[in-house]
Parts: C-alpha cells; structure tokens; sequence
C-alpha cells in the first residue's frame, strides 16, 4: 500500500511540475466538444438530450486514451520503468498507484470537458452534478483500470501510441455500455437507477481484479 | 569474508532465434568485486538484467543468497542494488524527491534520514532539492548510486558505472566502489574497460558472444592479461573495419 | 562451441503432432458426410436455400469461442508455469479462432439478409462476437508489434486472459441495457425441420474435427518454426566461429 501512495504522489508531483499531460487531455477534450457541433445535424438539437450521454463518453474516451498514452511513457525516460519493476513485493499495488493517479487526472479533466459541454449544448449537467460525478468516476475507474494495464504493455511495442485504443477500445465495452445507460438515465430522468450502478461496481470490481493480478507479468522483459 | 551473495549456473537468454547468453556460471562472493568484461553485444548488459531481477533467462538458474537462503531474483528484489546503462532518475523530481521515491518503493524505515545521509555520502548535499533533470552526467551518476543503495543492497549490480564520468569523478566513484566492497557488500561490474576491470577487480570473467571464455582471478588480473582475454586467438568478426 | 543439444518440440507437442495425424481420417470421412447431408437436406419452404448456412454457421460459433478459451487457458499455464509450449499453443488457439470468428462474422450476415431483410442488426450475440472478433485481432497485432520475445508471451497470455473475462461481462451488460436478441433462445435444434437434424449434427461433428486439426496443425507449425530458427541462428553462430 505504500508502493501504492509513493506512485501515486510522485505521478502527481512529476503532472504538477510539467502539467502537460492535463493539458493536452483538455484541449483535445475541447475540441471534440466543438467537433460534435459542427457534426451533429443542426435539426437535432432538441434531441441532444437523449445522444448527450453517448457523445460525452466519446470525448472522455478519447481524451483519457491520451492520458493513459503518457502514463507510462513518462516511465521511459531514463529506464524509470526499471526502478518499479526493481521494487520488492507484489506489483498490483504499483498498477493500483499507476491507475489511482491517472483516475485522478483523467477526472479532473472529465470534470471540466463536462462542463464545457453543458454549456456548449445547453444541458443543464449541474442539478444532476453529485450523482453525475459518482457516474463518472465509477465508469472512468474501469477505463483507468484497464487502460494502465493495456498503457503498460502498449509502452514497449513498436507502435506504443497506436496499439494502445487498439487493444482498449474493444475492453472497454461493458464499462462504458454501463456508463453510458447510467449518464443517459441520469440526463434524461434525473436520476439513474441502482441496477445500473450496481452493475457498473460488479464491471470495475472485475477489471480491478484482473488488472492487478494480471500486471505482475507485465513489468518484466 | 567468502560468503556466496550470488550464483548463477547455465544462464541463458533467447530473444527470438538470437541467442544473447549460452550458458554462463556466475560466482560472486561477498566483499568482492567481480567484474564482467567484454565487448559490446557481448550480452553483459542482458546478464546484469537477468541477475537483476528484470529479465527473465529462458534456461538456467540465479540464486541470490540472503542469510543462508537461496532466492531467485525476483524474489530477492529488496537485497539488490541495480545501477542501470540510464539513471532510473525521475528528472521532474528533485534529487531527495527521486530518493524518497525509492525509499518508499523499497520501504525504507526512517526515509528521510536515509535520504539526507546518502545525499552528503555521494556529495549532492548541497543540490538536494534541485531537479534532477538539470543534472550532469557525474552528479546524475551519483544520484544513481545513492538511489541504488537507498536499501542497503547486499549485491550491488553496476552496468558500465563509468560512461561519461570525467577523470575526478570516476576516481570518486572507483573510491566508493571499493568502500561498499569492504563494507562486505559482493558487487558485480559490468565494463568494456579493460583498465577499469584491472583496477578494481577481484575476479574478471571475459565474456564474448554470450559465453564466458574465461575466469581470471587475484594477482592474475592486469591490463596485458585482460586484453589478451579480450581479442582472444579467434578474430573478432565485429570490429573489422 | 556451446554444447547444448538443440531445441526440440515437448512431449506434449509430439504427442499432438501424433493425434493430429490420426485425425485425418475421420475428418475427411465426416466432411464427404456432412458435405452430402447438407447437398440433400430438404429446402426449408420460408427461407429457402438460405437456411442452410444454419448448417455452418452455429458450429463455426462453438469453434471460435473454444479457440479463444484455448488461448486464455494456455496462457494462463504458460503465466504460472513460464512453459512455452503452452505459448504456442495459445497462437494456434488465436488464429483459429480468428478464422472462425470471421467466417461466423461473415455467413451470420448474409443468412441475416436473406431472412430479416438485412446484414446487420446489433443483436446482442453479434455484438459480442465483434467485439471478441476486435479483441483477439488486437492480440495479434499485440504480439506481431512486441517483437518476439517472453515479454511478448507474457502481454499475449494477460490479453488473451482479459479477453475471455469480458464475454460473459459483455453478455451480462448487454442482457440488461439491451433487450433485441434476434438469435433464438433455446438449441438450434429445437427448431430444425424434418430431416435438418443430421445434417446440423454432422455439422457440428465435422467442423470441430476442422478445428481440433487446424489447431494441432497450428500448434505444430509454431513449434517447428522455433526449432528451425534454433537451428538456423546455431548454423549462424557455428559459421562465425568458423570464419
């Protein structure tokens, strides 16, 4: 657990010093906001309401899927990659660091591309914004989970930033189908239903499990 | 003091339909500095990963003594000291950051104090709280080893500790090496430099093409014997020019 | 010179090298079978000829979903146990389960259009196949870019373990949030004509023989293709010596 708390800072520290990371994630974020309006028919507006849920995860996706790119390639540099795998003890509390940073980051970043959508689109995202927020952290954990396992091989392949949405898009399926029902209720209804969330608990308590046992083969070469 | 730290028998390393190590037996003692010498795509680098803990041989066996008992590598991380071809420096953080870092990694009691101490021991006292990215290649070194022996290893695997040090620096480092030697630590050097090897060594094994070609030891070891060692009788295909 | 005796195929391997061959018989015996049952089948009198995809469509299902619990299971011993047979074997399960897949993915559609009047419908069951489909085109391409190494069997067996863990997450999410099965619940059998049986029996029969070779014969070609560059990088290294 310790393992965990000192990745957890030092990714924060190193986002902190160079906040290129969070950047980037926003402004890409952004400019998919902008990019539904000019795809979107302009007839549709009205039916924004019941596609919104859909269209937001499509930018968090995207944005998080350069997140999670960084995430380990800043491990590169100077073989830092190394000095976790040197680390003595069971290397899930290292992927659980790794995760719990980019949880956090990725998050900040689907907290602003939200509100930036809600005013983009008119949706009035703030009445619903507590249950909103447990929606999407629930649904961004699952996404983080699976993209810092996929990160960390993805990382030492010869396409490294291209083989990474290859191998997490098609993972990502029930979080996000999760996720996506659960935002819609939400936006549509008001509220979203404890069916929902409770699947969504079931999605990331599996990719958790899964991703944590599973990182202990990834580090080594 | 003879104490095996490690031993490695047979070691092999197959990338693909390339065989980077055929079969290397490995002795190293505490309180000795063993040195492995070769050319480079000898596959001293490979060694030193696998002895490491970050590589895995395809055949073959490492066993790292810890108080009387045997460990293979990857279950004996907290008794080795690796310092890497690169830093394994984080440069955004500081160099007491990148210490604490690996403090908390290795679960260092007391890591402050610990950082604190082996930052005056590698003399970056006073750049403690100064990114690491701005370092030089010396005081990057030294942070390096500082951060190697954050836990106390009792084997210390060093790959080419030398590359890039000016002459004062890698007298310092030669120094602090021989210190952590009679501090009855077992070390293993990774180097292409002959005169390095003769200086420091206990025991030099020559290795060429993967294999161990030979094992040199004590007053055996000088610059002339080495070399000899090194160029071998056979040519070496690689360095015709 | 090192001494060591070149690399040879496990027991396990020449052992399935063995079955493979034994399997040739029933497997040409059971195609001329099925291939003459499917021809005098009688002509379903709504879907027409068409209906009888159904024949080859259901077991090349089975195939590709058993290819890819192969792939999960042996990577998962070559995790525990670092045997790299087991690595090669779980290639062999990847690719024919690959081929299944797309046949499936392939044949679905076109009886689809014949009987609902169009190729694709996001039916539960045809969603999840893609995504399977997706996930275990990406564990090739994972494996053909991570070079060739045990760090590229490692990652493969992880994936290949995360793929097989997502059918029934996929299944379960889609069972709740999307209720438009169009596939029919209980056996296929149930609802086969006069005379439709047999055929769908000898089917099934058939094309897991197809599957059991090509995955032996997979299997076998991996393992003899790492003892031919073996081989080869000795001769390499035995010619050097000798210049």
């Amino acid at each position: 657990m310790s393992t965990t708390l000192a990745i957890l800072w030092k990714d924060l520290v190193t986002e902190w010093r160079s906040r290129d990371r969070v950047i980037a994630m926003l402004l890409f974020s952004l400019l998919v906001v902008v990019i539904f309006h000019f795809a979107l028919p302009v007839g549709t507006r009205s039916g924004i309401q019941e596609n919104a849920a859909g269209l937001l995860w499509v930018a968090y996706v995207f944005a998080a899927n350069i997140g999670l790119n960084r995430s380990f390639a800043l491990e590169l540099e100077n073989d830092a990659l190394s000095l976790l795998a040197l680390a003595p003890g069971e290397r899930g509390w290292i992927f659980l660091g790794k995760a719990l940073a980019n949880l956090i980051l990725i998050g900040l970043v689907e907290a602003a591309a939200g509100f930036a959508f809600a005013v983009a689109f008119d949706i009035d995202l703030l009445k619903v914004a507590l249950p909103l927020a447990g929606v999407v952290l629930l649904g961004t954990f699952g996404l983080c989970c699976a993209g810092t396992l996929f990160s960390a091989m993805s990382v030492r392949t010869r396409l490294r930033e291209v083989l990474l949405p290859i191998l997490l898009l098609p993972a990502l399926f029930p979080v996000l189908a999760g996720a996506v029902a659960a935002t819609r209720d939400l936006i549509v209804a008001g509220e979203a239903s404890f069916e929902a969330i409770q699947l969504l608990l079931v999605i990331d308590g599996v990719y958790l499990v899964v991703s944590f046992l599973g990182f202990e083969y990834i580090l080594d070469e | 003091m003879s104490e095996t730290a490690l031993r490695a028998r047979g070691v092999e390393k197959r990338f693909g339909a390339m065989r980077a190590l055929r079969g290397v037996d490995l002795t190293v003692e505490r309180g000795t500095i063993h040195a492995v010498l070769g050319p480079n795509g000898a596959g001293k680098t490979t060694l030193l990963r696998i002895l490491a803990g970050l590589s895995h041989a395809t055949a073959g066996s490492v066993e790292i003594d810890i108080d009387g008992e045997n460990h293979e590598p990857s279950k004996a991380r907290g008794a080795i000291g690796y310092v890497g071809h690169a830093t394994l420096i984080h440069p955004e953080l500081t160099a007491r950051e990148n210490l604490l870092f690996a403090a908390k990694l290795y679960r260092v009691d007391d890591a402050e104090a610990r950082a604190q101490q082996l930052l005056e021991d590698e003399a970056l006292g006073e750049v403690a709280d100064v990114r690491a990215g701005s370092f030089s290649r010396g005081m990057s070194q030294r942070l390096s080893i500082a951060r190697a022996r954050i836990h106390d290893p009792i084997l210390v695997l060093l790959d080419e500790p030398f590359t890039g040090l000016d002459r004062a620096a890698a007298s310092r480092l030669a120094e602090h090496l021989e210190r952590l030697r009679d501090e009855g630590r077992a070390l293993v050097l990774i180097t292409h430099d002959v005169e390095i090897a003769a200086r420091l060594a206990t025991t030099v094994s020559l290795l060429d093409r993967g294999e161990i070609s030979e094992v040199v030891s004590g007053s055996a070891i000088t610059v002339d014997r080495l070399d000899a060692g090194m160029l071998g009788d056979r040519p070496q295909p690689g360095a015709v020019a | 010179m090192s001494s060591q005796a070149s690399m040879s195929l496990s027991a396990l391997e020449l052992r399935a090298a063995r079955m493979r061959s034994w399997l040739t018989l029933p497997l040409l015996v059971f195609l001329a079978l099925y291939a003459w049952s499917v021809v005098n089948a009688p002509i379903d009198n709504v879907q027409g000829i068409i209906q009888k995809i159904l024949y080859v469509h259901p077991p090349l299902a089975y195939g590709a979903y058993l290819g890819f619990v192969i792939t999960a299971i042996a990577g998962g011993i070559y995790l525990w146990k670092s045997r790299e047979d087991m690595d090669r074997l779980a290639i062999a399960g990847t690719e024919v389960g690959v081929i299944f897949c797309t046949l499936m993915l392939i044949t679905g559609p076109i009886w689809a259009r014949g009987t609902w009047g169009k190729w694709w419908s996001w039916d539960p069951r045809l969603t999840v196949t893609l995504l399977l489909w997706f996930i275990y085109l990406a564990y090739m391409l994972l494996r053909s870019f991570s070079g060739n190494s045990t760090r590229t069997a490692r990652f493969a067996a992880v994936y290949g373990i995360v793929g097989i863990v997502l059918i029934p997450l996929n299944y379960y999410i889609i069972e709740i949030f999307d209720k438009r099965s169009m596939h029919p619940e209980n056996l296929e059998r149930g609802s086969l004509g006069d005379g439709m049986g047999m055929p769908f029996l000898l089917g099934n029969l058939a094309l897991f023989f197809v599957f059991a070779y090509l995955v032996l014969l997979r299997w076998e070609v991996e393992g003899l293709r790492t003892v031919a560059s073996e081989d080869e990088a000795e001769r390499l290294a035995a010619n050097r010596e000798v210049a």
